[in-house]
């Protein structure tokens, strides 16, 4: 689980003036499933697309297995992609798609491919669609048919493209847990490429964020929903506050903060340090589901006027201005203060929910 | 009572139609119908239709000396489509990876000989294949042969100019068919393991298939009747259906015999498209 398979070493891309990889290095361990997240147009398809040999870098290597496979083209490489599209052959069925790979290799005798296509077929669950064609095929069967068209190969790693991008929501949310389970019983790594955090957040051991051509964080999805290491992972994992606040002093562990008039102590996120002088402006990012509302002032809360309340099924957005700063609370339950338009309320928050984050320029496109 | 109901209302659905059907039966099926006719009629010495009903002219359709000219033409068809689909195939696999300008301007430049009279066109090969022409000229010039090639009035110089007369059609509609065809199933091939070569064979070129038909279809039915070719370029010494056809009816003063061709080469034609459209269902299942 620790080896590592894939080392992506200094990789850089242009496509034309536009720097699309900007030196990317990280490590795929042997066994994992590695997520590329990101909006669109970071860079994490051209990422997979070089790893797979679609895509030529332009500087930097790529190594599988401590060999490098840079000058290797696609179809001399052990990794194999699903697509987007699932690119299966339309002109083939179900059985010769999936016997596509082992027969122009030559890797296998026909015995050993009728047993290993069962095994595949067996594993994504399409045993008796043998002879079906691609366009009788609904969005999820393609999906696992394109899955085994690859597995067959007994590919060093999976690349996967947005795989669930075409199908509607409550497939994906089914095709989620189908895929991580496929994971472990196929013991092959993915890596897997998506913009939805959501799917990130469920299925994978490890997730690297992207955006404009580099990794900003790598780490666990708890790591990463909790301990983001800049404002842009703040703001693209999870539905956080995002406030402009100023330091007041840096205790040992904690931060003293002003926003407005409300003076409170918060923490600093284990990824992004704790360089805070007095005097600094900084960023106060909290999870909108893991806020409180009280109806009584306390230690480290802020104080502020309720806004609207909106219902939506089962949650409850509540929209709090405190001191100028909008604040949205998400509440699942009934809260112990129920509050009405007007109100003045103090918030708080459990204390992983929040973060002090140091003062970037905001990534592009971004609004806090 | 309900049948009537059913047969206005399809009258109505279709009423678009109704011009459509009245043009192309009146300038199309009413002459085709006068050329059936006259196929089973006879002539007296003069060459003027007589009314009297025969089954003759189709007898000696089966006559070798007739028997040879449909199968010059078909040879003459076939390597048509042949030459043009090798020569095309390349030329529209390479446009349809083009963009923007460079696109529309080659695919205008494959347009552009249209704009050119045929027969101008077929007198430019002349020039160019003649005994003391360009081509010879060069060749005795650079020492390549010592005397001048004979190359007008060989079936080669006929194929020439047929293929060149038609190649636009062939690489049309290829490259219809190529520029349809999902890029990423190519990138599929290779990340499963299959070279260039073997990615063209198994995917590129099965994919394609319905527009080498078509292709293939729209240059092999031209070949058959493009006569003043073979006049102009063949000097006549090998004859064809569409030479034939148009002697009869002229100096041969046998318009039913004439007829008769005609009828059997359109039974023919209907054929190899029968042929085209069960290849073409195949092939593109539910794709197109």
């Amino acid at each position: 689980m620790d080896r590592n398979l894939l080392e992506i070493d200094g990789v850089t891309k242009y496509y034309g003036d536009n720097h699309v990889l900007k030196s990317v290095s990280f490590d795929i361990r042997d066994g994992e499933f590695l997520t590329l997240l990101g909006p669109s147009g970071c860079g994490k398809t051209t990422l997979l697309r070089c790893i797979a040999g679609l895509e030529k870098i332009d500087s930097g290597d790529i190594l599988l297995k401590n060999e490098s496979i840079k000058a290797l083209p696609a179809n001399k490489r052990n990794v194999n992609t699903v697509f987007q599209n699932y690119a299966l052959f339309p002109h083939l069925n179900v059985r010769d798609n999936i016997a596509y790979g082992p027969r122009v290799k030559k890797s296998m005798s026909r015995s050993e491919l009728e047993a290993k296509i069962g095994e595949v077929l067996d594993l994504v669950k399409m045993k008796g669609y043998e002879s079906r064609m691609p366009q009788e095929l609904s969005g999820g069967e393609k999906q696992r048919i394109a899955i085994a068209r690859a597995l067959i190969n007994k590919p060093d790693t999976l690349l996967l493209d947005e795989p669930l991008g075409a199908l509607d929501l409550k497939l994906r949310k089914y095709m989620q847990k189908e895929l991580a389970h496929l994971q472990r019983e196929a013991k092959t790594t993915f890596v897997y490429v998506t913009h939805d955090q959501e799917e990130a957040l469920n299925m994978s051991d490890r997730i690297a964020v992207m955006d404009k051509g580099t990794i900003l964080q790598i780490g666990s999805p708890s790591e990463i929903y909790n301990e983001p290491a800049d404002l842009f992972v703040a703001s693209f994992i999870g539905d956080r506050n995002i406030s402009q606040v100023t330091v007041v002093e840096k205790n040992d562990d904690h931060v003293t903060i002003r926003l407005g008039s409300n003076v409170i102590n918060v923490r600093c996120s284990n990824k992004a340090g704790c360089d805070f002088k007095s005097g600094d402006k900084a960023y106060l990012a909290v999870h909108m589901d893991k806020m409180r509302i009280a109806c009584e002032q306390a230690l480290d809360t802020l104080k502020g006027k309720v806004g609207s309340i909106h219902y939506a099924g089962s949650q409850i957005r509540i929209e709090i201005d405190v001191d100028g700063s909008d604040f949205t609370v998400i509440e699942y339950q009934k809260n112990e203060c129920l509050c009405g338009e007007g109100d003045t309320v103090w918030l708080s928050w459990e204390e992983k929910g929040g973060v002090l984050l140091p003062l970037l320029p905001l990534p592009g496109g971004l609004s806090v | 009572m309900k049948n009537r109901g059913i047969t206005t209302s399809k009258i109505k659905n279709n009423a678009p139609a109704i011009p459509v059907l009245v043009w192309v039966g009146f300038f199309a099926g009413v002459p085709l119908v006068f050329v059936l006719v006259i196929s089973f009629l006879t002539r007296d010495s003069l060459g003027i239709i007589v009314l009297e009903f025969s089954t003759e002219n189709y007898r000696r359709i089966f006559e070798p000396v007739y028997l040879k000219i449909f199968f010059n033409s078909f040879l003459l068809a076939g390597l048509t489509g042949v030459v043009t689909l090798v020569i095309g195939y390349p030329v529209a696999y390479i446009t349809s990876k083009l963009k923007g300008r460079q696109r529309t301007l080659t695919i205008g430049l494959i347009m552009l000989p249209f704009w050119i009279s045929s027969l101008l066109r077929t007198y430019g090969w002349r020039i160019l294949l003649d005994y003391k022409g360009i081509i010879n000229n060069i060749l005795t010039g650079l020492g390549i042969t010592n005397e001048p090639v004979t190359m007008l009035g060989t079936f080669a110089a006929s194929l020439v100019g047929t293929a060149y007369m038609l190649i636009p059609f062939m690489i049309i509609a290829v490259f219809n068919s190529v520029d349809k065809l999902d890029r990423s199933l190519l990138e599929a091939s290779y990340d499963l393991g299959a070279g260039k070569l073997k990615t063209f064979r198994n995917i590129t070129l099965r994919l394609t298939l319905p527009g080498i038909a078509g292709g293939f279809t729209l240059v092999f039915i031209p070949a058959l009747g493009l006569f003043f070719i073979s006049d102009i370029l063949g000097g006549g010494q090998t004859v064809y259906l569409g030479n034939k056809i148009n002697e009869l009816i002229g100096r041969g003063r046998n318009k039913p015999l004439a007829a008769a061709m005609s009828v059997a080469m359109v039974l023919f034609i209907t054929l190899v498209i029968y042929i085209y459209t069960k290849v073409s269902k195949e092939e593109v299942g539910g794709l197109l």
